[in-house]
Parts: C-alpha cells; structure tokens; sequence
C-alpha cells in the first residue's frame, strides 16, 4: 500500500473529474460541429442555442455537396493523398531497408543522417524556393506539385518506420532465400513485406494523414478551383458562405470523415508513432 | 579489397537510396540552398529589372520593416505560451492516464483527436464558437457572467493572438500527453516504492522522483515544440490572416505576405534565412547542453 484507502479514493475521483474534464474539451467542438450542421439555421442563429436538435435538416450537406465545388476538392485531395502515399512507401520500402540491412557502407550511413535533417526542415522556410521550381517547370495548378512536395515531406518519417520494421525481422529469414536464388527485390516483396503488413498498412494511413491534412502548400501551389484540395478548399468557404455555418461545419464533417475512419484502424499505431516523432505538427 | 558480394551490395543498396537521395537533393537541400541565395539578390517578381547581388539590403530591409519587430514579440508570446501551455495540460493528463483507471485506451483515444484533425478544421469550428454573433462561448460566457456582452475574441487587438494561441493548445497538447505518457511508465516502481517506504509522501514522491525522471522526454518535446510552433503558418493564417492590424503576425505569415502579396522573394528569403538561422542556433545549443550532460 503506497498511500491510505481514503486517500488513493480522493485521487481516484479526481482522476476521473479530471479525465471527464478532457473528455468535453477534446470533444465539445466536433460534438457542436456536428450539431450545427444538421441544425436548420434559425437554431443555429438563435441565443439560446442547445446541443439538442428538434428538427433535423441535411440541407447544409445538400448545399455544401451540390452547390458548391466540395466534391472536387474532396476527389482533388483522395487523389492527391492517395498517389503520395503509393509513391512513398514505395521509394521508403527500398530507402528502410537500406538503412535496415547496408548501414556498413558509408554512403548509406551518411543518407541516414540527411533523412534525418531533412525532416528537421520546416516546410514554411522551403515555400518560396519550392514555389519558384514549380513555377519554373510549370507545375504550379497541378497535382504532381503537391504530390512531389507532399512526397520529400512524407519519404524521411515513412524510411524510418518501414526501418524499424526491417530491424525487427531476423535476417537468416533472407538468407536462406538468397541461397534459393531470390532477387534482393524479391525477397522483400514475397518474405518480408508479408510479413510486416501491419506495419505496412500503419506507415501508409501515416503518409496519407499527412498529405490530407496539409493546408500551406495546397494554399499556395494551386489557385484554381478545379486543381484545389480539401483544406484551402473549405478555409476558402469562409469568405464565400460569410455567416453560413452551418454549412462550413457540413463541409467540416464531411471533412473529418476520413480521418476518423482512419484513426479507428489507427488508434493502436498512432500512439507507437507519435511516441516516435512521426506525425509532424 | 570488397568481395565480389560485397560490391554487389553495395551496389544493391546505393540503387535502393537513389529515389529517396533525389527527392532529398531536388526538393530539399536544393531549396533550402537556393534561400540562403536569394536572401543576398535583388528578386523581386513584380519588377524584374530590379535584380543582382543585394549584398545585405534584403536583411537590412526585412529588419527595419515597420512590423518587423511587432512580428518576432507575437512569435515569441505565440510560441511561449503555446508550449507552456501544451506541456501545463500534457502534464495532467498523462499523470491522469497513468492511473489505473477503468477505460484508459477509451480516454486516450478521445484525448488524440484534436491532433489528428487538420488544423484548418479545428481553426474553423472553434471560429464558429467564438464568433460573436450566436457563437456558443460568447453566450454561455455571458450566462455565467464573465462577460457582459459578447465579445469578438479573434477580431480585437489584445485577444486576437491570445485566442489563436488558446486553440493551438488545444489541438497539440495530445502530442505531450502521449509522449509524457511513455515517459511515465518507464519510472521504475521499485523507486517509487522504496521511496514510499522511506515516508515520502505522493506530493514529495511526485516532485522528487517522477518528475526528475521525465526531465530527458521533456525537454526533448518542448524542444521539438518550439520550432514547430515558431514556424507554424496554418492556425494563424486561417483563424486571423495576422490581423487585426498586424496584431496576430508571427514570422512565417510575414515570410507568406513578403512572397506571395508584395511578390518579393529577396526579403522574403532573408527573413526565411533569419529564421533558419534561429533554429540553427537553437539546435547547437540543444546539442551541447545534451552533449555536457551525457558527459556529467
């Protein structure tokens, strides 16, 4: 016993005053999110406002979804998100298992250390030099733009957990495959990628997470309406709808959508991530 | 002298870091070269024959701008309080969770959300309830009566950064509860035990043995924290754009306005340059206080 019985009782109320406390600050938004955009607008606009909805109307999302061009900022960013999380893993599959496997050589050594600075870089210093090169090759109003800056962002924190994989498998398992004959592609497709496929799966939902939250550079690569992507898409609806919240927190819920499939698959990565520096802030 | 398979692995593993290489040499280390270039050149979009070496005019400039100073004061305030504040909660709530408490995966989850929305949609809903007219703070705010009236929180000079800073802390400090959390669960028992047996108290247990113990984590995050807030364009462009009156701008909104409004890349990259510089600095410090320590 490290404490008396009615002490340990006062610290366990307050553990779950506290913990209840949490629970309404985190949530409270998202719950009036989600009330004002199934309200109609004369309870929105009222002051007396409550969280309980008489009479629920989806004409917000009606609005949001046809009268506005969410859907095509919506594809802009699944798309965008999408091929920036094939095209990471991808180039981090073989970069992770270098650093996993080759760290004996020098070069591999030192690309270690530049993955590791770079993702020290904030992305606000390399805006202007990043907007000049698309401009310069004109990928400015593109999604290769994004999906390129997306990517550089994406390649050092994926290499790192698709190494810390590869480090936890044993490497006789590749041995005894090399003496079968396999390619080094091959044994990483067919041995250890099957083998890792939560992992997998965890370092991909993290690049999209990343991509699809991004706000900057979608910000500023692309002006035009039909190249646009979710965030300045519904940051921009502020000027456009002025009052009309409830369908800025239509769009904002059909926003978060995604993200919270995906936290629910997450959940139990997520934790193991952040503890390890890789979602970015 | 490599053997033949050694070469061949070699060989193997410069093939597998190329792709990552040249994202890293064209989309990185080139930008971040290509600033510190322009920062001493004349470059000014909106009127080419304004080009050439600039020497230092672009710092001189950036430095005597009329919000120059105003901006770096609301950097430091915005960064200050925010990691103050993320690590004050962080703190709390990691100590809450590692309690045994029934539900703690439930708590944790719910208490991770705010860090995984985009910042533009946690900018937005809290716009929306602090918005004067039939925003829900203002009015429960007047119910209980600490304020009289509703009061435009974001639109008025001596609250607007204050408030964005209030949300700031809001989405980030899950990243403190989580790593506090780890922290904390590899404090070793025993200790906390033997402690206790000794008659320590939980008040002196806590001061004397946890809380030295998160000393490593915690000053890594705050660390990490401090730069990532300083450089953070995203809530305050999307809550205030800077405003009102420049009373919300930090260093990266004034690096946004100097491209992309006045087009002038020259100063723009001398203040980005200022700011790498700064995390420079901070970095060299970080690592020689880390380095000393080890060390004693």
């Amino acid at each position: 016993m490290l404490i008396s019985r009615r002490k340990q009782r006062i610290l366990t109320i307050a553990t779950y005053l506290i913990l209840a406390g949490f629970t309404l600050y985190c949530l409270m938004p998202f719950l009036w999110m989600f009330v004002t955009s199934i309200k109609p607008d004369d309870q929105i606009r009222t002051l007396n406002p409550s969280f309980l909805v008489k009479q629920i109307t989806f004409g917000h999302f009606d609005n949001v979804l046809n009268n506005s061009a969410f859907l095509t900022f919506f594809k802009n960013s699944l798309f965008i998100a999408s091929v920036t999380t094939v095209a990471a893993l991808l180039i981090s599959i073989f970069a992770g298992y270098a650093l996993s496997r080759f760290v004996r050589f020098k070069g591999v050594k030192l690309f270690g250390v530049a993955m590791m600075l770079s993702q020290m870089i904030p992305g606000v210093l390399l805006l202007i030099p990043l907007y000049l090169v698309m401009k310069n090759v004109s990928l400015i109003n593109t999604y290769a733009s994004l999906i390129l800056a997306y990517t550089t962002f994406t390649v050092p924190l994926c290499t790192f957990m698709m190494k810390g994989f590869f480090d936890t498998i044993p490497y006789e398992m590749e041995e005894s495959a090399e003496i079968d004959g396999a390619s080094r592609v091959g044994i990483i497709f067919r041995i250890l990628l099957p083998v890792s496929l939560p992992s997998l799966v965890s370092t991909s939902l993290f690049a999209f997470l990343n991509a699809w939250n991004e706000f900057m550079f979608g910000f500023v690569f692309i002006n035009d309406e039909s190249h646009r992507t979710l965030t300045p898409g519904v940051s921009l609806f502020k000027g456009l709808y002025q009052t009309d919240w409830g369908s800025m927190m239509a769009a904002s819920v059909l926003s978060v959508l995604p993200i919270v499939l995906i936290f629910i698959f997450l959940q139990r990565f997520l934790v193991e991530g952040m503890t390890a520096g890789a979602v970015k802030g | 002298m490599l053997t033949l398979r050694e070469k061949r692995a070699r060989r193997i593993a410069i093939a597998f870091i190329v792709p990552a290489l040249l994202f890293f040499l064209l989309l990185n280390a080139f930008p971040l070269g290509q600033v510190l270039w322009d920062s001493f050149q004349l470059k000014n979009l909106l009127n080419k024959a304004e080009n050439g070496f600039a020497g230092l005019a672009n710092y001189a400039e950036v430095v005597k701008a009329e919000y120059f100073m105003t901006a770096l004061k609301n950097t430091v305030i915005w960064t200050v309080l925010s990691v103050a504040g993320e690590y004050a909660l962080g703190l709390v709530s990691a100590i809450a969770l590692n309690q045994n408490v029934i539900g703690r995966t439930i708590f944790r989850g719910i208490i991770i959300i705010p860090w995984v929305v985009p910042i533009v949609i946690a900018g937005m809903t809290w716009t929306w309830m602090l918005t004067p007219d039939y925003g829900i703070l203002n009015i429960w705010m007047v119910k209980l009566g600490i304020i009289d009236q509703p009061y435009y929180w974001l639109g008025e000079l001596n609250t607007a950064l204050l408030t964005v800073v209030f949300v700031n802390i809001w989405r980030s400090f899950p990243f403190f509860t989580i790593s506090l959390l780890a922290g904390l669960q590899s404090v070793s028992r025993d200790m906390i035990e033997a402690a206790a047996i000794d008659g320590a108290g939980v008040r002196r247990r806590f001061w004397h043995i946890v809380l030295p113990q998160l000393k490593t984590v915690s000053l890594t995050i705050i660390f990490i924290h401090i730069i990532w807030t300083a450089v953070n364009f995203d809530f305050i462009w999307v809550m205030t754009e800077g405003g009102p009156l420049h009373s919300s701008e930090t260093l990266p909104i004034m690096i946004y306005r100097y491209a992309m409004q006045e087009y002038n890349f020259g100063q723009a990259s001398a203040l980005a340059s200022m700011m790498l510089g700064f995390m420079v600095a901070g970095f060299v410090l970080y690592y020689f206080y880390a380095t000393r320590k080890n060390r004693g």
